[in-house]
């Protein structure tokens, strides 16, 4: 059965097109209580005292926990170093959002009814906003505990950047801003718990990585793991944003202290408020090119805004210190790194993890170089690009990289030659006016502009965390002759169930309706950490086939003693077991007979994948191969810019992805698509509002997500490099599909108008404050 | 408070004490079990509680329950007629599901749409659909599934296929 390769529409697809899939907040147990959670409104302050006195006389409500009324452990997301959380606010609260007490009670509106009863008497503290401000001497303390607001820094150096700016033509230097983006999942943060008599809770959750949750919900909690199983619920998208949340760990507290089984869903208020946003960051950099073109030198500092904890913070500001280095061959580098609390909401994981940011910033200044050297910037690119089989500046081993055919084959199936204006259009409004009268006016008010962005991403990397990060899969086969495949990798709804099915299915010969893809169960499925990294297709999918390898050498060894044949010599095709002399049996069939020749065993196939030759980077110098294939992509981007008014369009973007092998084109484009709109939001649209310490866009009104009539056509590309590694040499795709998408828009802005944006989101007023600086009024 | 409502739900009378400050979106979920509405943001703006009523595609989060007394309410869960189906699979096979979170509710809306055009084309899709969000799919599929869907119901007024 060849499937690899094919269309295979989601296997859970009619599921959720009927309305049938069950998702967390529609879950109802016998006695279920609602919970909700109490926030802080200030960014930072004291907590004086607590009175639940008058919350406690609402009938119907059956707890109320606050930091004042129990003790909650110190605790951070798994293995993170620096313990700066508690499940609820002890003595101070850091961000409006903060959680300060939980209350459950017999339903949402008495639940709503007993937070509003809760006194907090609050003694306001001097709040710190401002990373770069947070980062001096002397200004208040987020987390008293430590020494400074800094809790993770870094600076390390490659080769001399000395030389390196000595022997640079040009030298371009620019600092770039990126904001707070809201993962927009449409399905809000949700959970569900109960506690049985031995106090062991079982969670339903829709999360990314329960293994992980696990872990930091016991330590949250002050309990052991084994005393937590999460049941992984359809994901209704994650983005990041649902690897792992404080809500959960609430939730259980509450399932243990009422006995009930409990549900809590965030409102979209408070997911906003008090969700885990992309990182923002400040990216000064300073880029040396010399006169043929060759990068000589990259000197760079990145300020991250962590906002209240650290969560995934530091990981991310290390991705983005450092994995945009390894996609051209740059040998000279310096680069320092800083996280910085201030008292604003926790920032985390949102698709591409600090690379888009940085991306965002290192795109734009290869541009800007490539102007001043006078060179096409697909040209300057094509120059410096990282190649396959190279051991690039940081020690990573890339077996297969496209990232060349990326930028040959998108800038081509743009036009780019013909569409790159070699001059942009200085003239005035009145000037136009003057000269021309009002054809040409109109003309002259739209430019039009085209610009190219490139990317790299790991796919399966080694994390920070201490635990096995390859991936096991186990697949048992039932007496109906239907394969079960249990993997510790979740679904977030790009379609992970499906792609497993298809490569078990492609494995042992079965029809894909003859494959079950579990939900994670921590009680019954094997290890893995679950969905980040890029790593689900390319380690849980390299576990899957290794298991159902697994299970059809034990399908066919069974067959062969039934038979009296050898195993080498059947074949199963479409569930059918057939061989010489005209054996035919059903995979049905063999697993009955699996079930009496083992005595009541089964047909149970094992596959465990410990990616080849990865390490964790080097924990100073940050050196080292970190994951065991890496994508490359080339976004380029067509832009219309109003010269009136500053307002930009895009009309069209051609993406062209390595993804090693496409193991089904249909969800292959259907990430693009995705990964590409909220690009375009995250460049144009996206803005939280944040000011002083406070999410002023908190709907989706305020808060401007595309909508269908705001995309483009998007044109999509798969270019091919049969990794190694990567399952019939595929690799991740999701994360870096939205990751040159900033960089690509404003180029083409660039282009199109001869301005260049350095902060994000861009604005119309943006724009068009540049363009009068630039060129006076429009 | 709470106070009578007589209402169609699916087919089926229901009638029965609510409460009056409730919306139609808590009243399908948490009284009739019908989940299939999902709560996107309770404030109108995201699509995904869109139901029928009186055939006519609404945010039920919005709507007071109150306010469909004597009305028929048709939700996910009621539809089964052939061209649900035929958008359904539209859906699925195009690629317009991803998470599923954001589908129902598009499904209901689409319905509404083409009960009203047959063969709706870009622009009366992007018009209809404007109040949908979806955060996975960049909805350049939604808009294929549709016209797809339209055109397997409607094929004597179909454009050519593309
Ligand atoms: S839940 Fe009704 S429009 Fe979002
Ligand atoms: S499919 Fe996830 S929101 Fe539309």
């Amino acid at each position: 059965m060849d499937l690899i390769g094919r269309d295979i529409p989601l296997i859970d697809g009619k599921e959720k097109a009927t309305g049938r899939m069950v998702f967390t907040a529609d879950i109802n147990r016998p006695g279920m209580l609602y919970g909700m959670v109490l926030r802080s409104p200030y960014p930072h302050a004291r907590i004086v005292q607590i009175d639940d006195s008058r919350a406690w006389k609402q009938p119907g409500v059956r707890a109320i926990i606050t930091g004042k009324n129990r003790q909650f452990p110190f605790y951070s997301v798994a293995g993170q170093k620096v313990l700066d959380e508690q499940l609820l606010a002890t003595d101070k609260v850091h961000f409006i959002g903060d959680e300060v007490a939980v209350v459950a009670a017999t339903d949402r509106d008495t639940a709503a009814e007993a937070l509003r009863l809760i006194k907090v008497e609050y003694e306001q503290l001097p709040p710190v906003f401002d990373p770069l401000s947070a980062m001096a001497d002397g200004v208040p303390l987020v987390h008293q505990s430590q020494a400074s607001n800094i809790p993770y820094r870094m600076e390390f150096s490659r080769g001399d950047i000395n030389e390196g700016f000595a022997k640079s033509e040009v030298i371009v230097e620019e600092t770039f801003n990126v904001g707070h983006q809201y993962q927009g999942y449409l399905e809000p943060h949700a959970a569900v718990a109960e506690c049985d008599i031995s106090g062991r809770v079982t969670l339903w959750l829709p999360m990314q990585s329960p293994t992980l949750g696990r872990i930091t919900y016991a330590a949250a909690l002050g309990i052991p793991e084994n005393k937590i199983r999460i049941v992984q619920m359809p994901i209704g998208g994650g983005f990041g944003g649902k690897l792992e949340y404080k809500l959960h760990a609430l939730c259980a507290l509450l399932a243990k202290e009422t006995g009930q089984p409990v549900k809590m869903v965030n409102t979209r208020a408070e997911d906003f408020q008090a969700g885990l946003p992309r990182v923002p960051m400040q990216i000064k950099m300073k880029l040396g090119v010399r006169s043929d073109g060759t990068l000589a030198a990259k000197e760079s500092e990145i300020i991250a805004d962590s906002g209240a904890y650290v969560n995934y913070s530091h990981g991310i500001l290390l991705s983005a210190c450092h994995r945009h280095d390894n996609l051209y061959r740059l040998q000279n580098i310096h680069t320092k790194g800083y996280l910085v609390y201030t008292n604003k909401v926790p920032t985390g994981c949102f698709r591409g993890f600090g690379n888009p940011q940085v991306h965002f910033a290192l795109e734009s200044i290869l541009d800007m170089a490539a102007d001043r050297l006078g060179m096409d910037p697909a040209e300057l690119r094509l120059r410096n690009a990282t190649q396959t089989g190279d051991v690039t500046v940081h020690g990573w081993q890339v077996l297969s990289c496209g990232l060349s055919d990326c930028i040959n084959q998108s800038t081509n199936g743009a036009g780019w030659q013909a569409k790159r204006l070699t001059e942009i259009k200085p003239d005035t409004k009145d000037q136009v006016e003057k000269k021309a009268g009002q054809e040409a006016l109109q003309e002259a008010r739209y430019a039009k502009g085209i610009g190219l962005a490139c990317c790299l991403h790991v796919s399966g990397n080694r994390t920070f965390l201490p635990y096995f990060d390859g991936a096991s899969c186990r697949i048992t086969v039932n007496e109906q002759g239907m394969a079960i495949v249990f993997v510790g990798e979740t679904d977030l709804g790009q379609g992970a169930r499906t792609t497993f099915a298809q490569i078990a299915a492609h494995e042992l010969g079965l029809p894909i309706t003859d494959v079950m893809v579990t939900l994670v169960d921590t009680d019954i499925n094997p290890h893995g950490l679950g969905t980040f990294g890029d790593r689900a297709t390319t380690l849980g999918g390299n576990a899957v086939r290794l298991a159902a390898a697994d299970a059809r050498r034990q399908i066919l060894a069974i067959a062969a003693e039934e038979t009296g044949s050898t195993a080498e010599k059947l074949v199963i095709n479409d569930g059918i077991i057939t061989g010489e002399a005209g054996i035919r049996l059903s995979l049905a069939e063999i697993a009955q007979l699996a079930l009496s020749q083992l005595a009541g065993g089964h047909i149970c196939g094992q596959g465990v994948y410990i990616p080849p030759d990865v390490t964790a980077v080097h924990p100073d110098t940050k050196y080292g191969n970190i994951s065991c294939s890496y994508p490359f992509v080339a976004q380029v981007a067509e832009v219309e810019v109003d010269r009136w008014t500053g307002r930009v369009k895009v009309n069209r973007i051609v993406a062209a992805h390595d993804v090693g092998k496409v193991i089904n084109p249909l969800l292959a484009n259907g990430q693009v698509d995705g990964a590409v709109a909220q690009g375009i939001g995250y460049t144009l649209m996206e803005d939280m509002g944040i000011a002083n310490g406070k999410v002023s866009n908190k709907t989706f009104s305020d808060y401007n997500m595309p909508r269908i009539t705001d995309m483009p056509e998007i044109k999509s590309i798969l270019v091919e490099s049969n990794d190694p590694n990567g399952p019939y040499g595929a690799k991740g795709l999701a994360e870096p599909a939205l990751t040159p998408t900033a960089a690509a828009i404003a180029n083409a802005i660039y282009n199109a108008v001869g301005v260049r944006i350095t902060e994000l989101p861009v604005t119309a007023e943006k724009v068009f404050r540049a363009l009068k600086e630039r060129f006076g009024c429009p | 408070m709470r106070q009578m409502l007589k209402v169609t739900v699916n087919g089926y009378p229901w009638e029965g004490l609510v409460k009056s400050d409730q919306s139609l979106l808590d009243f399908l979920r948490d009284e009739l079990g019908l989940t299939g509405a999902k709560k996107g943001c309770d404030g109108g703006e995201c699509g995904a509680c869109v139901v029928l009523l009186d055939g006519r595609a609404v945010n039920s989060c919005l709507i007071p329950v109150l306010d469909v007394n004597n009305c028929e309410v048709r939700t996910i869960e009621g539809l089964q007629d052939e061209q649900t189906n035929q958008l359904q699979d539209a859906f699925v096979s195009v690629g317009a599901v991803q998470c599923g979170f954001c589908t129902p509710g598009m499904i209901v809306a689409a319905r509404a749409l083409l009960a009203e055009v047959h063969n709706p084309g870009e622009e009366e899709i992007r018009e209809a659909m404007v109040g949908h969000l979806c955060r996975c799919t960049g909805y350049t599929r939604i808009a294929a599934a549709i016209k797809l869907a339209a055109s397997r119901i409607n094929p004597e007024t179909a454009g050519p296929e593309r």
